[in-house]
């Protein structure tokens, strides 16, 4: 009776999502609407190349992308929140490019059991970018505080360096790098989601240590530095670099993680010093390293001269170096690049290390800056969400956010352009790859959140805190 | 056949040009919302915000803008009023050197408290930290964003 009578006979909506008021996205449904179009045509473009007539390449692939990001375009819309409008469509329009890549690559590169039926490279990759849609959707709608992630930093960094000692002793060699660790029936890349943590760790500690480290009470020659116990961790972070390159023979994320480290620390600080000291401590833990490990000098040697052995050592090089020069300025067109020659791939990692080698030869250089161009945007906006949050802890975590997809974008890029040696770390929204994928769209999903201009404040001081305070209070 | 080549041509083409396109938009979008960001008036050092206050004044929620030097106290004079009976006249000042903040108190009776920590002459303060003042609490934010 109470509940016919009234006239507001409202459906109570669950109160974990907060109040619910459907908010337009017009930027995003304008940009998402060009990324779908763009889309659809490359799908013709990639059928003609491949069949000779204007049919679309395997459009129910496509179909499936498109249409989750129409429904993330909609949670978003439904759940109201006042985030970030570009971040959605920039990552559907990278995603969609890799999926009529891996679409267009031999099937057989990688293939997964589904019951019955047996699904190739363009299908798993596509389940991968699906429930990377989704899980960047959820988070940018979920996640309201951050307390979780600032609270508990000291945490996360054991849970990173757990998971990083697990995979030193436990991963399986794969070409001759320890990164895969295998739980059951997953398998993983742990240094992927590792680098999250280092992120969010760094926002922490650089955040409540700020002002510390901009003190400079120690002089060392020309250099004025912070009080030495604040230089601790960046010794630490030295050694898990080196530490990483040694036993997991894995550069790129040593690189990866230094390279953000310094960045983010220069960010909180201001200080050249503390980034020139840690360059210099780099390079020459790297020169160290090059004389001291065969397989760092290997790569070394294969970048300044991949010519010296082109069947051998420098074969994936020098191929990825054709691959940018036959595409020329406009590319030979989608599919009609070569996959094959001799009834092998030309370069056998390109869907994991080489895609923008592929995309490069049949996008070309125009297509190539366009993709760049891409996650320039990203970066922007990562830092554009920084400059604009309302604490240290948020302006960092989503500097370091932005950069970590940023600087894993240069490397990789750099590596297959033969500017830097080459790393194998995956291009962001890119490679195949299920980790790396899901990984990304946690950031991308992070950076919804902290763009929200409505976010809750961060928590107040905890209880022990509050307890001392008035204690102290009393005494005096 | 030769038909068949140009239309081919044609969508690469406009594969590209479409790329392109979705570029310039988002651009456009962010140069918009960069020049929204530079317009906005008195782009302050950042601001105090109150977040507990038993006597009700300052009251709660309110937001002060920052100079770069902002005394607080019971006193009338004082930038930020403290009306609060474990406020000194003259309690604490708030001052921005090189690029970061610093809270001083000013031998005030009952102290100064950054997170609850007693500060003993002057106290570096950055963003999010929460500075009491007799039972009165203000948090350090950021200048709002737009």
């Amino acid at each position: 009776m109470t509940g016919a009578s009234r006239p507001a006979a409202r459906v109570e909506l669950p109160r974990i999502l907060g109040q619910i008021r459907p908010r337009p996205r017009w930027t995003e449904l304008r940009l998402l609407t060009i990324a779908a179009v763009a889309l659809v045509v490359g799908s013709l473009s990639l059928g003609a190349g491949l069949t000779g007539r204007l049919t679309l390449h395997a459009p129910q692939g496509l179909t499936i992308d498109l249409a989750a990001l129409g429904v993330a375009h909609l949670a978003q819309v439904l759940a109201g929140r006042r985030s970030d409008e570009v971040l959605l469509p920039v990552m559907g329009l990278l995603g969609g490019i890799s999926l009529l890549l891996m679409q267009r690559l031999p099937q057989e590169l990688v293939t997964m059991e589904l019951g019955e039926t047996t699904v190739g490279l363009g299908d798993v990759q596509l389940l991968w970018l699906v429930l990377a849609v989704g899980v960047a959707t959820t988070l940018g709608i979920v996640v309201r505080s951050d307390s979780w992630l600032r609270r508990y930093k000291y945490t996360w960094a054991a849970a990173g360096i757990a998971l990083l000692l697990l995979t030193f002793v436990f991963g399986s060699d794969v070409a001759g790098q320890r990164l895969t660790l295998r739980i059951g029936p997953f398998a993983g890349q742990p240094s992927e989601l590792l680098k999250v943590i280092l992120v969010v760790f760094l926002a922490g500690y650089l955040s409540e240590n700020r002002p510390l480290l901009i003190e400079q009470d120690t002089r060392l020659g020309p250099l004025r530095l912070p009080p030495l116990p604040y230089l601790a961790p960046m010794v630490a972070m030295w050694a898990i670099a080196l530490g990483i390159v040694v036993v997991q023979r894995d550069l790129g994320a040593a690189l990866l993680f230094f390279a953000v480290f310094l960045a983010l620390v220069y960010a909180a600080t201001g200080r050249l010093s503390l980034v020139v000291i840690g360059s210099i401590l780099f390079f020459a833990g790297s020169a160290l390293m090059a004389n001291l490990f065969d397989h760092v000098r290997a790569r070394v040697d294969i970048w300044l001269d991949p010519f010296a052995d082109p069947l051998g050592t420098g074969y994936q090089v020098v191929q990825s170096l054709h691959a940018f020069a036959r595409g020329g300025l406009l590319g030979t067109g989608l599919g009609e690049g070569l996959p094959m020659v001799g009834g092998r791939l030309p370069i056998p990692e390109v869907h994991t290390d080489f895609p923008l080698a592929a995309l490069g030869e049949e996008l070309g250089l125009v297509g190539v800056i366009a993709i760049l161009g891409l996650f320039f945007v990203l970066i922007e906006r990562g830092l554009r969400i920084g400059a604009s949050a309302a604490d240290d802890f948020r302006a960092i975590l989503a500097t370091g956010l932005a950069l970590v997809v940023g600087v894993q974008a240069f490397i990789i890029a750099a590596g297959n352009l033969k500017v830097l040696p080459l790393t194998g770390v995956t291009l962001p929204f890119v490679s195949y790859g299920g980790s790396s994928l899901l990984v990304n769209a946690i950031v991308v999903g992070l950076l919804l959140a902290l763009s929200d201009k409505g976010v809750e404040p961060p928590p107040p001081p905890t209880g022990v805190r509050r307890w001392r305070d008035r204690l102290r209070r009393r005494a005096s | 056949m030769d038909g068949l080549l140009l239309v081919v041509w044609v969508i690469r083409l406009a594969f590209l040009a479409l790329l392109y396109l979705f570029l310039a938009r988002v651009v456009r979008s962010l140069l918009r919302d960069l020049r929204a960001a530079a317009r906005e008036p008195g782009a302050s050092l950042g601001r105090l915000v109150v977040i507990e206050s038993p006597a009700g004044d300052p009251e709660l929620g309110r937001s002060f803008d920052l100079d770069v030097i902002t005394t607080l106290g019971r006193d009338v004079n004082n930038a930020i009023v403290v009306e609060d009976p474990f406020a000194s006249a003259e309690h604490a000042v708030l001052t921005y050197r090189g690029r970061s903040w610093y809270v001083e108190d000013l031998g005030s009776t009952n102290g100064t408290f950054v997170n609850g920590r007693a500060v003993a002459a002057v106290a570096p303060l950055g963003f999010g930290d929460e500075v009491a003042i007799g039972q009165v609490r203000l948090r350090l934010e950021r200048a709002r964003p737009t």
